[in-house]
């Protein structure tokens, strides 16, 4: 682990190991039941945000990308969280992040329930276009758009729901 | 143990106090539309910084001159301008005007139509009102507007009526996607007839597109969802709606209107443009990503459409720039003009292309430069008379169209 951890990060990390625990709850059927993270601000994101995430951010990570009107994208998070419960305890902690592109505060915040198991919830913060085309210049603005981050780093890239070798990969 | 838990608890808090210094302000919703009253004078429908819909005009001698914007009773309620869900504005004859916009609700992806009129030429606006007969706290959103050539107000929308009351295939609906609801008013909005599905299977968050065919009456052009999950566009005729018998209006054919063959399950967030063609067919834009030598090809293009909607395969063409976004179509006699917004980093140029013979050739112009938050381009069309207009932070710029 690196020997120059910052306070940003160390909270950053912390808080991605925490809450998956917080949020998951165990039925009497012994499987995990997600329950929509108590979730009381968002977290701005930029261009150097996401540079950031990718150069430092935790391992593994999934990050979702979204806005208000996008009524495909919870349907994603669903088969994270799911893939996620099927791997069982060892594939967590897992960084499982929304990012609203479209919206800010609580406008942001009331779809936070559609992203069941989700983190983080981050908002873009400045001009969605630019935002997006720091994220991927060919990105045309199709979401959900995904970006599977593995153990190791490595990206996958992919609008709509991930295919069951990429999640597979991912989590390897 | 003690240590740990203390430990958990600062780096909780310390995420806490990270995460509310990090809320900003909302961006500002810059979605407008606009269009040309009879008697020349340019309109403009938006949100002001507040939130608050607002119109203003600039005289038709002076297309950069704006007027002071004038701010609309609205009761203070949610108005979406964002992307494609924008207030729009319509002039009608007998001096009616209408302005609607989509009221978010607190659930998430549901909406309302409102709508305010005026009988006065736009001196003074009714409060506004909701559109449809269906008030369930569903999706009604993405609506368009437009007078037909008798005057009657057509409104149109995105509506999940059907998607709501259809079985469930584990978690699913087994509904595909949405559908397109549709309405009209003999009055220019003092009262609408009953909300008529136009189709089924419509995407769920793109706009619609609306033109006046040869005939006089209005075609709509919509990205459906064709099966199993290919986001391709329909175009149908709004036949007239007669409910005075009781009869129940089927709903229209739809016609196929583009083949790109994108099979996705996702939204799109990138709806049409129409325009009338003199030979009674149309010109129409859209995005998609079609396979081409065993890659995907993302693109916003340019075809002719026949007058049944179908369309003429070899006039299909991408537009000349790989970042076009959102573009819009008019057309009067040989004169095509299709604008977008192509942006690069920060930095946004507003392009046209323009075309003298029916859309066979195109040159490209660009209209302007800016850095920083800017809305898609809209144009408006006076018989000849062709602007574009971009509206940014700071200005609404106007962009006479020359030929």
């Amino acid at each position: 682990m690196n020997s120059s951890f910052n306070p940003r990060r160390r909270a950053l990390l912390a808080a991605t190991f925490a809450m998956p625990i917080a949020t998951m709850a165990m039925t009497a059927e012994g499987i995990a039941e997600p329950t929509p993270p108590a979730f009381k601000s968002v977290e701005t994101f930029t261009a150097s945000t996401w540079r950031q995430l990718l150069a430092k951010g935790p391992r593994p990570a999934a990050y979702v990308f979204t806005n208000t009107f996008c009524a495909t994208c919870p349907e994603v998070f669903e088969l994270l969280q799911q893939t996620l419960a099927d791997a069982g305890p060892k594939a967590n902690p897992v960084l499982l992040a929304a990012i609203m592109m479209d919206a800010q505060g609580d406008r942001a915040l009331a779809h936070a329930r559609h992203y069941v198991g989700a983190t983080r919830l981050y908002a873009f913060d400045g001009f969605e276009p630019a935002i997006r085309q720091a994220i991927d210049p060919k990105w045309r603005n199709v979401t959900p758009y995904v970006v599977l981050v593995g153990r190791g780093g490595a990206t996958q890239r992919m609008t709509g729901p991930p295919s069951a070798k990429q999640l597979k990969d991912w989590l390897a | 143990m003690k240590n740990t838990l203390v430990a958990a608890l600062l780096t909780l808090a310390t995420m806490c106090a990270w995460a509310q210094h990090a809320q900003h302000q909302p961006r500002a919703q810059l979605a407008s539309s606009v269009a040309f009253a009879p008697d020349g004078t340019l309109w403009l429908a938006g949100l002001n910084a507040q939130g608050e819909l607002f119109v203003q005009s600039a005289p038709a001698n002076g297309l950069t001159h704006w007027g002071a914007p004038r701010t609309l009773v609205s009761q203070g309620e949610a108005i979406s301008a964002d992307g494609e869900n924008r207030p729009k504005l319509a002039f009608g004859p007998k001096g009616w005007v209408v302005v609607s916009y989509t009221q978010p609700l607190a659930k998430p992806y549901t909406g309302m139509i409102r709508m305010l009129r005026s009988a006065d030429g736009g001196k003074t606006f009714s409060a506004p009102f909701t559109v449809h007969t269906d008030r369930q706290e569903i999706t009604h959103r993405f609506e368009s507007i437009a007078f037909d050539a008798d005057g009657v107000l057509h409104t149109l929308w995105v509506d999940k009526r059907d998607m709501e009351l259809a079985p469930k295939v584990g978690k699913k609906s087994s509904y595909r996607g949405a559908a397109i609801y549709r309405n009209a008013s003999t009055d220019g909005g003092a009262t609408f007839g009953p909300d008529i599905k136009l189709a089924d299977n419509s995407c769920e968050c793109c706009r619609i597109a609306l033109a006046t065919g040869a005939d006089g009456g209005l075609r709509a052009m919509w990205r459906h969802v064709f099966e199993p999950n290919v986001r391709d566009h329909g175009v149908a005729v709004l036949t007239p709606l007669s409910s005075e018998d009781g009869h129940i209006v089927p709903a229209a054919q739809v016609v196929r209107a583009t083949f790109d063959e994108w099979a996705i399950d996702a939204c799109p967030h990138h709806g049409p443009g129409l325009a009338a063609a003199t030979d009674g067919g149309f010109h129409a834009v859209w995005f998609g990503i079609r396979k081409q030598g065993g890659k995907d090809e993302a693109a916003v293009r340019y075809g002719r459409l026949k007058a049944d909607g179908s369309p003429i395969l070899e006039s299909v063409r991408a537009l000349p720039d790989e970042r076009a976004e959102h573009a819009d179509v008019l057309a009067w006699g040989t004169r095509v003009a299709v604008v977008w917004r192509s942006v690069d980093g920060a930095r946004t140029t507003l392009k046209a292309w323009l075309s003298g013979d029916g859309g066979q050739t195109f040159r490209l112009h660009t209209l302007g430069k800016i850095t920083g938050d800017n809305d898609h381009p809209r144009l408006a069309q006076q018989g000849a008379r062709m602007v574009a207009v971009w509206r940014n932070a700071n200005e609404v710029q106007v962009h006479e169209l020359k030929f």
